[in-house]
């Protein structure tokens, strides 16, 4: 079998040999806890802060707003419950959010419903953006926290967060948005765009995985998850993970120097790969394509195929996609984004995601182009030999 | 991976028996890809099982990476629940017992694990059933204590061509001293799958409530009547009991009591002596043939009516539009409306049917017209 080609980054990157170099004294001689007041904690500790002051730069923020967490779960989980949590007693007893987050954020959003808040779901436009109306009735001064992702990890569609973010602050809403697959894609500035809460994760960026962070804009209300030390200011207790942080901020320096030109290039092979699938299979479907979209994925259905035939068949020709979520058995679900959009079901359950990044070369994709319709008219070929 | 007799596809479940089904084909040079299938929803408080449990995709996940070859999880939730799950309620329902691994072989695992297999053209598709396919036919596994060839009668004929079944030729305990013998300690001595995957401890009443709604007629009090419509006491739905049962029956009685039949129509549950189980004939529907030259009216054939019932001699008195009568030689007990009536002829399996009525008098062929 030729090299296999991995095509699903939006799923985790592998760690970028700078990053690795720049973590390992921390497993070595730079072991130090950074709370210790001696020679080897106060090491940490310069090292821990560094960390935060330069993921601050690359965020716009300050390093006082910057908290190191486990990852995007984390992430989103503290900054949807821990809003809510600190300002519910004043009122503010809603949470807004829209059908197509990832599921730590409507994991956390039911878990604060099952603490007494009113759920509610932003309408969505069929290309996957939040429709404008429904977020001017819904983001309404009771709400407590609304948060709306960035760029969405199945199909790509980016939202317009400057104008939400805006409107929540106008509103005294707070606003989240979980930046997971936006970070080092999209430019993120906080000073720039009003959002008050961010999640970001390194292992889509190059860095290892269980490693992720939260902005926090200053003067913003967020009860802790966790509780125990100072560490994190208290926001996050537990040793802070000083190797995995510094691996963060280094990853995240490469990513944000290199986007504007990663991003052209992911963008014309996607855009390339897109067209010699529409060339070859005409009735296949792209889906986010009516909107603005991030350059690294591409999500497409073909009709009268299935996600999983479609992912296994790929697999075993050596090529790594996804369909959208993976439940915990590991078999393939419809996606809830698509639903949530009104894909029939039929195409929803053909959705194949291709996602690029580092790994991918021109090669790679000339290879896919190929390949892709070439198994869809195997797989057509097989449903009609079987019906 | 060699793969030079070709591609299958092994349906892993994560027990032993799936697990050195697959590792024998690897061994034997076939290129294998394992699929476990999720069969139904894990979040719904189904504790830890034998079979079909996350742990049980963990382990089959484990054994194939072990033996070297690919593993995916197939979902088949929605095909499974309308097939299987729902067929299953509506025969309990109907005051009927129902075998839901048939009906899971016969369209789940050997139809839409088939289309499957298919579409990653895999020439085979392979289970770990103790039973053995032989030049197009569906024999009895060699392991008489273990054979299953009886829950496989009604598989589509083509699909026994294709059909690889390893450990058909063993015994189990020469499976799981393969297993060992293989390296695959973790599942060489997991305990056997007794109930049903989706029925959780053995509660198939709770798994009826939840589908049919506790105030079903299948579940709501009715009659304890004996053959001459005596009533004989109450009980809580007619589908707690299943022919041949003596669990939950009144007592007080001088011999001892049997469930003879179920009458959904009035709730009654009959009851009587194991004489009164006795069946001479039986009616089964949705005849299904494993073998070219099915047998036909006047041939002899031996039958099971259960899983582990012993072949009983019969002659077949009457096989029209799918439906088969059969006069049985020597009576037989417990006769089941829903369970499976399968043919055999030594080890061959020429193929079954779903039984629908038992006959308590021997039938006859039907004199013909000279």
């Amino acid at each position: 079998m030729p090299q296999p080609i991995y095509l699903d980054h939006a799923a985790t990157t592998p760690v970028r040999r700078e990053v690795f170099e720049a973590m390992e004294p921390f497993y070595g001689p730079r072991f130090g806890n950074p709370s210790s007041t001696h020679r080897w904690g106060r090491d940490a500790r310069a090292a821990l802060d560094a960390a935060r002051e330069r993921l601050a730069t690359c965020l716009g923020a300050q390093s006082s707003e910057v908290f190191f967490t486990s990852g995007g779960t984390e992430g989103d989980n503290t900054a949807i419950v821990g809003p809510y949590m600190a300002v519910r007693d004043s009122g503010k007893r809603a949470v807004v959010t829209t059908p197509i987050e990832h599921k730590a954020v409507l994991g956390a959003m039911h878990f604060a419903h099952a603490q007494g808040a009113e759920e509610r779901i932003l309408s969505m436009s069929h290309a996957g953006v939040v429709d404008r109306a429904s977020y001017d009735a819904l983001v309404r001064p009771d709400v407590a926290v609304v948060s709306v992702m960035w760029v969405n990890n199945e199909i790509g569609v980016v939202q317009d967060i400057a104008a939400l973010a805006t409107v929540a602050k106008s509103r005294g809403v707070l606003f989240h948005t979980d930046g997971v697959q936006a970070f080092g894609k999209v430019a993120i500035d906080a000073r720039a765009v009003p959002f008050d809460l961010l999640t970001f994760s390194g292992h889509k960026i190059g860095a290892p995985k269980g490693i992720g962070g939260l902005y926090v804009r200053h003067g913003t209300p967020c009860e802790p998850l966790l509780h125990g030390g100072s560490q994190n200011r208290g926001l996050r207790p537990g040793t802070e993970n000083v190797a995995a942080a510094v691996g963060l901020a280094r990853a995240a320096e490469l990513a944000i120097a290199e986007r504007e030109a990663e991003m052209r290039r992911l963008g014309m092979l996607r855009d390339r790969l897109e067209r010699a699938i529409l060339a070859r299979v005409p009735d296949a479907v792209v889906h986010g394509g009516g909107g603005p979209r991030a350059p690294h994925i591409l999500n497409v259905s073909v009709p009268g195929t299935d996600s999983e035939s479609m992912l296994m068949a790929l697999d075993l020709a050596g090529v790594a996609c996804s369909s959208g979520s993976a439940c915990t058995s590991g078999s393939v679900d419809p996606s809830h984004v698509l639903a949530a959009l009104g894909v029939p079901r039929e195409l929803a359950v053909a959705a194949v995601r291709m996602s690029l990044g580092s790994l991918t070369t021109d090669d790679a994709i000339d290879r896919v182009s190929e390949l892709f319709p070439a198994l869809v008219a195997k797989a057509r070929r097989l449903a009609g030999a079987a019906a | 991976m060699s793969g030079t007799r070709g591609r299958v596809l092994a349906a892993m479940s994560g027990g032993v028996d799936s697990s050195v089904a697959a590792a024998l084909l690897a061994e034997q040079g076939y290129e294998v890809i394992g699929a476990t299938m999720k069969l139904f929803c894990y979040g719904d408080h189904v504790p830890d099982r034998p079979c079909c449990s996350l742990d049980s995709i963990d382990d089959a996940r484990r054994v194939c990476e072990q033996i070297g070859i690919p593993h995916y999880v197939l979902n088949l939730e929605s095909a499974f629940g309308r097939d299987v799950i729902d067929d299953f309620v509506s025969e309990y329902a109907a005051g009927r017992t129902p075998i839901p691994c048939v009906r899971c072989n016969t369209f789940t695992k050997f139809r839409d694990l088939l289309h499957k297999a298919q579409a990653l053209e895999c020439d085979w598709i392979a289970t770990g059933h103790y039973a053995r396919a032989l030049g197009g036919e569906l024999l009895r596994g060699a392991d008489p204590a273990k054979d299953q060839s009886y829950f496989l009668w009604g598989i589509d004929r083509a699909v026994v061509r294709r059909m690889l079944l390893p450990v058909g030729a063993l015994s189990k305990p020469e499976t799981r001293r393969r297993a060992h013998a293989l390296g695959l300690d973790v599942v060489a001595e997991k305990r056997e799958s007794q109930d049903i995957c989706f029925v959780p401890d053995g509660d198939h009443a709770a798994v009826l409530a939840r589908h049919l709604g506790p105030d079903a007629p299948a579940l709501a009090p009715g009659r304890f009547v004996d053959s001459a419509g005596r009533p004989l006491g109450e009980h809580q739905g007619y589908a707690r009991f299943t022919v041949g049962q003596r669990r939950g029956l009144p007592g007080g009685s001088p011999e001892p009591l049997y469930v003879i039949a179920i009458r959904p129509d009035t709730r009654e549950v009959v009851i009587g002596p194991k004489a009164e189980l006795l069946g001479r004939g039986v009616i089964a529907r949705s005849v299904n043939w494993l073998v070219d030259a099915p047998p036909s009216a006047g041939d002899h054939v031996h039958v099971q009516v259960r899983h582990r019932a012993p072949a009983a001699p019969a002659e077949i008195v009457r096989l029209e539009n799918g439906e088969i009568e059969l006069a049985l030689d020597e009576p037989v007990s417990a006769i089941t409306p829903g369970q499976s009536l399968v043919m055999f002829d030594g080890d061959r399996v020429l193929g079954g049917a779903l039984i629908a009525a038992s006959r308590a008098a021997r039938p006859t062929l039907p004199i013909l017209a000279a």
